[in-house]
């Protein structure tokens, strides 16, 4: 045995002492709180330090607050909206690819996951020219639709295309858990199937749908970037805003007028805490609220189960997909073969699609090697009240709008003084605080369904903690751990909102998008849209090889 | 292989002790069975042995070393689950091979482990096999030699044959237990079920809400149980509560109806409240009228080679007796028997301020 071994045997015996791990946990805990959370929701701490401000520049001046809440009205309105539409269209769409089998579910369980990896910049872009009047400037292809005019409409109809995956994802993963017995007892005691459907499978439905709706919710709530192409891409926006484009565009005016950051913070404050407040509601009163599902209506109920009407009921579900999610999604590909070329300098597009790349790699492997560690913990201590509550607080960055996020996370770390705010730093670390939860929640969530006792096993067998680790559950959690770190990844890449809501001027590929839409550069717009959403691919058909790799050594 | 000494250990989890004060002593290569019902605490004493729950109080010792604060990986003592938790990713050889190659032992000694293990449990054959293409005997041999290639010194076995069928079950009992013994490992075995106990150990401590009420070998705490708890969790009892009428080498017993009984011998006083405990085997029914007890049978369960006769008493409740099959249609329903037991089967305990009832309760 040559001594480089016996140095990381002594590695190893050292992060296995007692001592370390307690002090490693503390660490990770800590950065959580102190990384994560506290600046997500610093701004909150303005209500008390910066309130003559806030008075002074928007309480009373009722233009503004005017101005504020029609913004976060329409924010919620169209959050809650788009939060209906995708359940009622999500759940078929979730039973067809648990329940049934037909050729081609795998092609349409591909398709689903579709919109989740083309930038919302990107997505509202295409989504605008094919549902929006667009300007004549543009050009946009003769059967592009070009019909609504409604600002509210199209922005419901875009959140929709990008939350309708989470919603399906979050629903199919539930009803794979449930049971199909339950449903067979229930029928062979004399209830048609959606009799049995409804009264049996949908009460145990609600973590599933629970979490459905909070992804669908916060994604709504927070979308900035996509939501500000769309907007400057329809002919008359008529100065509609959400929330999050309010901060998006007074924080890009605040580089040279400070004033406006007691509206900015005034903004945020109320886009988290009526987050918060939702968040706590959905929790606690969902999951236990009795939902009228005794009732039973026999003879409609079995008409409605044979027959026609499910056939018609998958039809319209498919339709919906095609119609609503991918036409959309993807209408910028033949919006681009219609245009006729322009030329323009590609060094800056480039330059910021290589940084955002950059930022996303750094941004993940943070979240790698931070969060893992804290979902272990959650996982694993499941008794303890900290682990309870971080399990809680792990929730808090995701359904914060991520403009609000970005804008306190900026304050707080340009009001503290121990570190430097450089703007890449405060980039990274808005960043991390918005992707950090998505690798926690499906680590953890893997974790959780793997019995303990195989690391158990393993200490008894000689195995120190990072040995039990890396040998036995790291194989068993390594789908989740790549699926958490792409998702992670591709929202770094694609997030506009937090991005300006940070630092002014820094231009990442999403922001540049933003620009080049705003300066009715259409076309180059759209290649860079292109080039965006083809990374964001290869990224994902990385992680569908190696996934499937690994479920082929088992 | 060591000898295992629990000192005073206390666990709680919340209001529940899962140990309160567990004392017992594991000799060097014993098979020691613990016993109890579901919640009485083993798998925690099985954990805290294992080190992987902390005890709030009281300690471990290994060959009179205190052991209490040294981590599992470092004490030799394997715990195997009930599920086996074998590596669903890795192949038989690749589970058995876990410990050497955790420990770095040198190539040729990690090759003739292996080769050894899975000869001994006959799996040799399969050793490209993963886990869930095994039979669940073969699960259970799988993990058993990667228990004992890690370099084993304790085996705990927390219900080791509860996954497995019937047959199967029982005959592996014997297959366990001489293994271990083969090998002289120290073995403590969990199990809630009192024949496997019965057959396979050396000793057995049957706990109780987090503590040992008895420890001693099979026959000793069949024959002689210190608690009606024992003695019904042992080979079903029947119970009687009097006070004690007469005390010579014998114990006479009056209940409340004035029925007397005689039991065997006891360290009770003239007067003393008591509960007499028979094992239904030893419980003997007649259709003669001179047994201490008269009862009408309510039903008679047939169970292959013996047969259960359940006597309603009145004012005392249901008597059973088990009954050679052979002597099926001598009792029918309905029948008017007498119940009767030689005294010296009959067991007196001493029941003090306790009722009956708080001391049989399984829970």
């Amino acid at each position: 045995m040559g001594p480089p071994m016996k140095r990381t045997e002594r590695l190893v015996n050292f992060v296995s002492g007692r001592k370390f791990r307690k002090s490693w946990y503390a660490f990770i805990i800590a950065f959580f709180l102190i990384f994560v959370i506290l600046p997500t929701i610093y701004v909150l701490t303005y209500t008390y330090t910066q309130w003559n401000a806030i008075q002074s520049n928007v309480l009373d001046n009722k233009e503004t607050v005017d101005m504020i809440l029609g913004a976060i009205a329409a924010s919620f309105e169209i959050a809650a909206i788009v939060t209906i539409v995708d359940f009622v269209v999500g759940l078929p769409m979730a039973w067809m690819l648990v329940r049934k089998k037909f050729r081609g579910k795998n092609f349409l369980d591909t398709l689903i996951d579709m919109p989740l990896v083309v930038p919302t910049a990107a997505l509202g872009f295409s989504s605008a020219i094919f549902w929006a009047a667009t300007p004549s400037a543009m050009n946009a292809p003769p059967f592009a639709l070009g019909a609504i005019t409604s600002p509210m409409l199209l922005i419901i109809l875009l959140h929709i295309v990008f939350s309708y995956p989470y919603m399906v994802r979050s629903l199919a993963a539930i009803l794979e858990q449930i049971d199909e017995t339950y449903e067979i007892a229930g029928q062979t005691l004399g209830a048609s199937k959606l009799t049995a459907v409804r009264t049996i499978t949908l009460p145990l439905f609600r973590a599933g749908l629970v979490t459905g709706i909070i992804l669908c919710f916060s994604r709504s709530l927070s979308e900035t970037g996509g939501t500000m192409i769309a907007l400057s891409t329809m002919a008359n926006s008529a100065g509609f805003n959400t929330g999050p484009t309010l901060i998006g565009t007074w924080k890009k005016l605040s580089g040279s007028n400070p004033d406006l950051i007691p509206q900015l913070a005034f903004v945020s404050i109320l886009l988290i805490i009526i987050a918060l407040v939702l968040l706590v509601i959905l929790k606690l009163v969902v999951m236990k609220v009795r939902l009228p599902m005794g009732k039973v209506w026999p003879t409609p109920e079995k008409i409605l189960s044979r027959g026609l009407v499910p056939k018609m009921k998958d039809g319209s579900t498919v339709l919906f997909l095609a119609v609503f999610i991918l036409i959309p999604s993807f209408f910028i590909f033949s919006f681009v073969a219609t245009s006729s070329a322009a030329v323009g300098d590609w060094a800056p597009f480039l330059n910021s699609l290589g940084y955002s790349f950059a930022i996303a790699v750094i941004v993940t492997v943070i979240d790698l090697a931070l969060g893992i560690p804290l979902a272990l913990y959650i996982a694993r201590n499941p008794s303890k009240k900290i682990s309870h509550s971080l399990d809680i607080l792990v929730n808090v960055p995701l359904i914060v709008p991520t403009a609000a996020l970005g804008f306190s996370l900026g304050q707080f770390w340009t009001d503290q003084t121990l570190i430097p705010s450089v703007p890449t730093l405060l980039i990274i670390l808005a960043h991390v605080a918005f992707t950090y939860p998505l690798v926690v929640r499906n680590v953890t969530g893997a974790m959780e369904e793997i019995d303990p006792s195989y690391e158990e096993t393993a200490r008894t067998l000689g195995a120190k903690p990072i040995q039990g680790f890396r040998r036995v559950l790291y194989p068993m959690i390594k789908s989740s751990i790549l699926a958490g770190s792409i998702m992670a990844f591709t929202r770094s890449l694609g997030e506009t909102g937090a991005t300006q809501s940070v630092v002014s001027d820094v231009i990442t590929a999403p922001v540049y998008i933003v620009q080049l839409v705003n300066t009715n550069q259409y076309y180059l717009a759209g290649l860079a849209c292109i080039i965006l959403i083809i990374v964001s691919y290869a990224a994902m058909l990385l992680l569908r090889y190696l996934t499937r790799k690994k479920q082929g050594a088992l | 292989m060591p000898e295992i000494k629990l000192e005073g250990i206390r666990k709680h989890y919340g209001s529940i002790k899962a140990a309160d004060g567990l004392e017992f002593t594991v000799k060097d290569g014993e098979y020691l069975c613990l016993l109890g019902p579901t919640g009485a605490g083993k798998t925690t004493a099985l954990r805290i042995i294992a080190g992987l729950t902390e005890p709030d109080s009281g300690k471990v010792f290994f060959d009179g070393r205190d052991v209490t604060d040294i981590e599992p990986e470092d004490r030799k003592a394997v715990l195997l689950s009930q599920t086996y938790s074998l590596f669903p990713h890795m192949t038989v050889a690749e589970n058995v091979l876990f410990g050497p190659n955790i420990r770095n032992w040198p190539e040729e000694v990690r090759v003739k482990t292996l080769a050894n293990m899975l000869d001994l449990v006959r799996l040799t054959r399969r050793s490209d096999a993963y886990p869930k293409e095994l039979s669940g005997g073969m699960q259970q041999r799988t993990a058993l030699a990667r228990a004992l290639a890690s370099g084993a010194e304790v085996l705990l076995l927390d219900e080791p044959l509860r996954a497995l069928d019937a047959r199967l079950r029982i005959s592996l009992r014997y297959e366990l237990r001489s293994l271990a013994k083969s090998l002289g490992i120290t073995t403590i075995h969990v199990t809630h079920d009192q024949d496997e106990a019965l057959v396979m150990a050396d000793r057995i401590a049957v706990i109780r809400k987090g503590k040992v009420q008895q420890i001693g070998t099979p026959i000793e705490v069949f024959e002689r149980p210190i608690s009606p708890f024992v003695a019904n969790f042992l080979g079903q009892s029947n119970f009687l509560q009097g006070s004690v009428t007469h005390v010579d080498g014998m114990t006479e017993v009056r209940d409340e109806q004035g029925r007397t009984v005689a039991a065997g011998t006891a360290n009770v006083e003239v007067g003393e409240r008591v509960a007499v405990g028979i094992k239904v085997g030893n419980t003997e029914i007649t259709k003669e009228r001179y047994g201490y007890l008269q009862g009408i049978v309510e039903r008679t369960l047939f169970e292959g080679r013996n047969i259960f006769v359940d006597v309603m008493v009145a004012g005392l409740g249901r008597f059973s007796s088990r009954i050679p099959a052979g002597r099926s249609r001598e009792f029918s329903v309905g029948d008017k028997v007498s119940i009767k037991w030689s005294p010296e089967k009959a067991t007196v305990f001493r029941l003090k301020d306790r009722s009956l009832d708080d001391e049989l309760r399984v829970e």
